[in-house]
């Protein structure tokens, strides 16, 4: 009996075979193409402004001034800073109770309306976070401190703050849940209680898994823009004194947001957005990328989840 | 018996001041009645706690819990004296303490003070009850765990409520099916609608064949571990970059070959969606279990055929639930598209022969709209519609998210291999 020759197959199989992975081989470097190309289009902007104002006076200027052309960045670091820090204090301090009662504690009834709604609130536009905090917070605010305005740093990382709990609780969780259950068991054939296992067993061996996520948001808290363009103000200038969150502020996510609409393309202020964007962008990027290799170390280290 | 009465009067006086006062700081109402209530509440609790301490024998000042509940005693009978005295009347408050710009007033501070005295006696309620054990220690933080998971989850189920209940009075058919007039304070969302339907649908004609080619190559073809691992680090940044260098980067780009345009917006979305489509299909092609490639394998077919009739279409209900999340997310972004694709003037989408519209015009957009909006909430009378908006675009995602999850149920409950 005679086989088929391999040539029956079809040049044209085979050629097409060739063609469709070429196809997909360029789709999947698209993602590592657009990241370059954000970063060189960035720069190429931002590193103008560098140019004119000078790297050190640029990042380390005391004043933010349009309309004077003086622009340096150390009111929005500052504020940023601000922000990020006393958002995520508020977003751990909620976040993470709630990550602890989904996993430890809830019933499987509780999970499976909790879990669901958690999901969809972390999809709400930030848009709608920034309506409802000039609407009510800022109002609130303004009212029972008696401020001269509402719209302040505080409004601003107390917005963030809840406006991130679900995608804190979410990865929280996960990391929770990955702690294998013979690590507990171990723990409660020894004696201790609910609380201790969770304390000295479960929470130390998520402990990385609850870095990642701490640091995923703060990358995220830095750079939501509309939520925080509305309720801070917007007003860039060194808070005083520097405790001071009463304060109206500016970030780096709402100078861009607050600015870009209304400047000359190629004038040194449209330039020293774009530094400030490129700034963002690093800062982002760095914790974005350690909080990958934390997350594929865990992977590693406890077989996925 | 006696004591156990004790226990649950001493806990239901601290939940009342618990509530009561939080509530007060919230809705700062007029504390002239309740104030008397909260003081003989503190008195009451103080003396409850003070006297259980004493039958048990536990306010021994030798041990460190002893000193420790007689601290709190004394703090819980300070602010009933602080009350009581008038020391804080309706007059005190403390001006910009420290050069802060804000005044904490009367209402504020007394609130503050009887939260803090509640909790305090929850504390040491608990504390005598389990004399001071591992297992106080546990009840005390599952309750505050517990108080925090209806915390979060009184305050998003808020939010929800409050859109919901404000917006729906704004809706109607002509809120829906007119254009805007007289800059949004009269008129209807339909061209924002329409522009943010149509930005969505080209988004998704960006992103899906290119994040579900990626993630096939990255699955089923791919074996240069280096390469795949660059990809993985590109996609997991991309997905992290905050939206509004997206916005700058449609300027210093796109603006410069489509001009401020519906196909601008959708590029600029698209790639913001492609790590989604990427990451949610990556799961999907990984859950299809070996086994069916190679019973394909073995029959003859090649990978490619391999791939387009068995893997796709078991791993479908994944990648849709991927695109359906990439879609909601695609209808709530803002700043990417502020500078690149919309204004708030636009007049409804242009059609080319009524089917395609024209991908070259600014069209209006749900969240722009909503902006714009918000801007001029001080000087027009557009609350009214800003709430309608915000209702119609918080639905829409919900409506989305919502049956993401339905289909991922579904038919996780439908496909075992």
């Amino acid at each position: 009996m005679e086989l088929p020759k391999p040539k029956s197959m079809g040049l044209q199989r085979r050629y097409g075979e060739k063609i469709v992975e070429s196809v997909l081989f360029i789709s999947a470097i698209t993602s590592i193409i657009i990241m370059l190309m954000i970063f060189y289009f960035l720069f190429q902007e931002g590193v103008k402004a560098f140019a004119k104002v000078g790297i050190i006076n640029l990042i380390m200027g005391q004043m933010w001034h349009p309309q004077s052309d003086i622009y340096g960045m150390m009111p929005l670091i500052i504020n940023s800073l601000l922000i990020t820090s006393m958002a995520l204090v508020i977003n751990i301090c909620i976040g993470f109770p709630l990550a602890v009662y989904l996993s430890e504690l809830a019933g499987p009834r509780e999970k499976d309306f909790l879990k669901p709604a958690i999901e969809l609130l972390a999809g709400v536009p930030s848009i709608v976070y920034g309506f409802l905090g000039v609407i009510i917070l800022v109002k609130y605010l303004q009212e029972s401190f008696d401020m001269l305005t509402g719209r302040s740093l505080i409004a601003g990382s107390i917005l963030l703050g809840i406006m991130f709990i679900p995608s804190m609780t979410t990865i929280c969780e996960d990391a929770l849940r990955s702690v294998p259950s013979e690590f507990k068991q171990g723990s409660i054939a020894l004696g201790a209680n609910k609380w201790q296992t969770i304390r000295h067993i479960t929470i130390p061996a998520a402990s990385s898994g609850i870095t990642a996520a701490v640091l995923l948001n703060v990358g995220q808290i830095m750079g939501e823009t509309m939520a925080v363009l509305l309720v801070v103000g917007n007003v860039p200038s060194i808070p005083t004194p520097f405790f001071n969150i009463f304060e109206t502020g500016a970030t780096f996510t709402s100078v861009i947001a607050g600015e870009m609409g209304e400047v000359s393309r190629g004038s040194l202020h449209f330039q020293a957005l774009f530094a400030a964007g490129l700034i963002l962008l690093l800062a982002v990027t760095i914790l974005n990328v350690v909080a990958d290799q934390i997350r594929a170390r865990i992977r590693k280290k406890f077989g996925g989840y | 018996m006696k004591i156990k009465l004790a226990y649950s009067l001493s806990l239901a006086a601290s939940a009342f001041l618990f509530i009561s006062s939080v509530t007060c700081i919230i809705f700062q109402p007029d504390l002239t009645y309740i104030s008397i209530l909260w003081g003989a509440t503190l008195a009451g609790s103080t003396l409850l706690i003070a006297l259980s301490a004493l039958t048990k024998r536990q306010l021994n000042l030798a041990s460190k819990t002893g000193v420790v509940l007689a601290l709190d005693l004394f703090f819980i009978l300070a602010i009933f004296l602080l009350i009581f005295t008038g020391t804080i009347s309706p007059k005190f408050e403390i001006r910009t303490p420290l050069g802060i710009g804000a005044t904490f007033g009367y209402r504020l501070i007394l609130s503050a003070l009887v939260l803090a005295a509640s909790i305090v006696a929850t504390k040491d309620t608990i504390n005598l009850f389990y004399d001071s054990s591992s297992k106080s220690r546990e009840a005390l933080v599952f309750l505050t765990i517990r108080l925090t998971a209806v915390f979060s989850v009184l305050i998003l189920g808020g939010i929800l409520f409050i859109i919901i209940y404000k917006g729906i009075w704004a809706l109607s058919w002509e809120f829906l099916t007119e254009p805007p007039r007289k800059l949004g304070t009269e008129g209807g969302i339909s061209t924002a609608i329409i522009g943010s339907l149509w930005m969505v649908l080209g988004a998704m004609i960006f992103s899906a064949p290119l994040g579900i080619g990626a993630a096939i190559y990255l699955i089923e073809y791919s074996k240069n571990l280096w390469l795949n691992r660059l990809i993985t680090i590109a996609v997991s940044c991309i997905n992290g970059v905050p939206s509004v260098i997206f916005g700058l980067f449609g300027v210093a780009f796109l603006i410069n070959f489509f001009g401020i345009s519906l196909l601008s917006g959708s590029i600029v979305l698209g790639l913001i969606n492609i790590p989604i489509v990427i990451l949610t299909t990556q799961e999907a092609l990984k859950s299809v279990p070996n086994s069916l490639r190679e019973g394909s394998m073995a029959l003859g077919a090649t990978k490619w055929q391999t791939i387009k009739k068995v893997v796709l279409p078991s791993s479908m209900p994944g990648i849709l639930t991927g695109l359906i999340i990439s879609v909601a997310k695609a209808s709530g972004e803002t700043a990417p598209i502020m500078w690149t694709a919309v204004t708030f003037t636009a007049t409804p989408v242009q059609m080319i022969y009524g089917v395609i519209p024209n991908v070259f015009q600014p069209v209006n957009n749900l969240d722009y709209h909503l902006l714009n909006l918000i801007y001029f909430l001080g000087a027009w009378d557009v609350e009214k519609n800003a709430w309608g908006t915000a209702l119609v675009l918080v639905g829409l995602v919900l409506f989305t998210n919502m049956l993401a999850i339905v289909v991922r149920n579904y038919y996780r409950k439908k496909i075992s291999w």
